[in-house]
């Protein structure tokens, strides 16, 4: 954890004299100070608050027939009443960890709720409008609360929309309900702006990269990947400009845009790959992805460690399978084992003098 | 975690538990008045039920049905099957038939309308693969499953292979159709109030 982390090098430098040991522990102070800062006991609460939701549920499902329907429904109105009445006490009492956890009660009792009733009534429904209103909801809920829990509810409502819509239309695009998804994640990353549920944003952006592979999935074609490749570089590029850096909207986000953006790219590199086998598309293809790479690295790769693991990654990868697609088939078995191990140091010793290097420059890098 | 500090906004808190929980309840609220209505005023119809996978009869606690008209005769189709593929729906008239229940007289891509003596249901949504692809159109109503109580599946199932199941419904006049009975040997086997 960050907080490990920074105890640690606070500790170094008070050993060091780079810093008075009361500077070190009014720092250490202000850390623990923050509401956001990690607390076992509220995650424990969110557990239970989701056990809890799920307990009542089945409780009022399973007395199927003991209880007549309209009681049940009026249990189910009777619950999301008071979990969200008390949430909002709670939250005037400042106490955000209880408040949450009624709310994520309140949120899963909806979803809950409405296949009850489905259920009671022989609506067969259609899911993917269940799942619309779900998400739908958690989003107003999230925003009214400004509760960070439940946007991170909402991040993975999108999946299960996402999810309802793939089984829905059996991974086929239809209509305009696609392009909801994008809405969705667009959504989720709006919440996590407005809550500072800033973990939920990995739920958004997953979702974008799983959509565009999903589009490629139903429409494999040359451009698309082209345009994965070089749409995902150029965003990566424009994220990573000291100017795009210093925007309020991408200071909050970290490394998140930057290595998801590189992820299309690198995504869309790999497409390509499957598309390109031989002749000077397939070098000139090869030689792009190793650039790609080394531009990540060179852009992004101090600050930025996801950033930097996936272009390690990505350019290893992409010399491999240059050695093996050129070298590897003039070689028998062992001797191509010999070729390869001499080939990994090579690239390892490569990717060390890379790292060195981007190391060094330690004044123009930092912004 | 808030821009609004927690002392000051009390009363904001408690406005947005009403909001939210008022919503929550407007949809259930709604889901539940939507069904009852379609079973107060709708049009009556029988609807037979055609025989399913027995596997895939009785899933978790509730029960596929599957009708006679859920598969619609490509020749009855009025003004044909579109040539563009994509998401449609179709409009299928019913009239009363043989022992009473009511089969296809003609469909549409196009709304159907009015007529007395018959009823027209919508089905849902589906994937259309243009003309020539097929004898029949399986679609949808929104009527297939019914859920029963825990642990009578099984005997339903066993009616379902040994007498004929039949679901009278009652269909909106915008062509849902909802549930209002579900008959085993034309005997009501469940009874569906309105609440």
């Amino acid at each position: 954890m960050y907080r490990g982390r920074l105890e640690r090098d606070l500790s170094l430098w008070v050993e060091k004299g780079l810093l008075p040991e009361a500077t070190a522990g009014a720092l250490l102070e202000e850390y623990d100070a923050r509401p956001a800062s990690f607390s076992l006991g509220n995650v424990l609460m969110i557990l239970a608050a989701i056990l809890l939701g799920a307990a009542i549920l089945l409780v009022v499902a399973s007395n199927w027939e003991a209880i007549p329907r309209l009681v049940r429904v009026a249990v189910i109105l009777a619950i999301i009443w008071v979990v969200h009445l008390g949430a909002a006490v709670m939250l005037r009492r400042g106490a955000t960890g209880a408040a949450g956890g009624l709310l994520v009660i309140g949120t899963l009792a909806f979803g809950g709720a409405i296949s009850l009733i489905g259920q009671m009534y022989h609506l067969s429904g259609d899911q993917l409008t269940v799942m619309y209103l779900w998400f739908g909801m958690a989003v107003v809920s999230a925003v009214l609360f400004r509760s960070g829990v439940v946007a991170a509810v909402a991040g993975f409502l999108s999946w299960g929309s996402f999810a309802a819509y793939l089984d829905t239309y059996d991974t086929r695009w239809v209509g305009l309900d696609p392009w909801i998804v994008p809405l969705m994640a667009a959504v989720v990353i709006g919440l996590v702006h407005l809550t500072g549920a800033d973990r939920a944003r990995h739920l958004a952006y997953l979702l974008l990269v799983a959509w565009l592979t999903w589009l490629y999935a139903v429409n494999e074609n040359f451009w698309l990947a082209l345009a994965y490749a070089i749409g995902g570089m150029l965003t990566f590029v424009l994220v990573s400009l000291p100017v795009a850096r210093r925007s309020a909207l991408l200071r909050t986000a970290g490394s998140a845009p930057a290595f998801y953006t590189f992820l299309v790219a690198i995504i869309g590199l790999l497409l390509l790959h499957i598309e390109l086998e031989h002749g000077w598309q397939f070098v000139t293809l090869a030689l792009v992805t190793l650039g790609a790479a080394v531009v990540a690295i060179a852009l992004q790769g101090r600050n930025n460690g996801a950033v930097r693991y996936l272009a390690y990654a990505a350019f290893a990868a992409e010399m491999l399978y240059l050695a093996s697609v050129t070298v590897g088939s003039i070689l028998g078995t062992s001797s191509l084992f010999l070729f390869s191990g001499l080939f990994v140091a090579a690239v390892a010793w490569l990717v060390i003098r890379l790292e060195r290097r981007f190391a060094l420059r330690t004044p123009e890098a930092s912004v | 975690m808030s821009i609004f500090s927690p002392q000051g906004s009390g009363s904001r808190y408690i406005v947005a538990a009403i909001i939210v929980a008022a919503l929550q309840t407007a949809v259930l609220g709604y889901a539940i008045e939507s069904r009852a209505s379609i079973l107060r005023s709708g049009t009556d119809a029988l609807l037979k039920t055609a025989p399913v996978d027995p596997r895939d009869f009785l899933r978790g606690d509730y029960v596929v049905l599957n009708y006679e008209i859920s598969s619609v005769p490509v020749a009855s189709i009025v003004g044909g099957v579109p040539q563009d593929q994509g998401k449609k729906s179709l409009w299928v008239r019913l009239k009363p038939g043989d022992g009473g229940f009511w089969g296809i007289v003609e469909a549409s891509f196009e709304r159907l309308a009015e007529q007395p003596g018959t009823v027209v249901l919508h089905s849902r949504p589906f994937y259309s693969y243009g003309p020539n692809s097929a004898d029949h159109i399986r679609v949808e109503y929104g009527i297939e499953r019914y859920y029963v109580p825990e642990g009578q599946g099984t005997a339903l199932e066993k009616a379902r292979q040994g007498g004929d199941v039949s679901i009278a419904v009652r269909v909106a006049s915008d062509g849902t159709p909802q549930i209002r009975s579900l008959l085993v040997d034309g005997k009501p086997a469940y009874d569906e109030p309105l609440y």
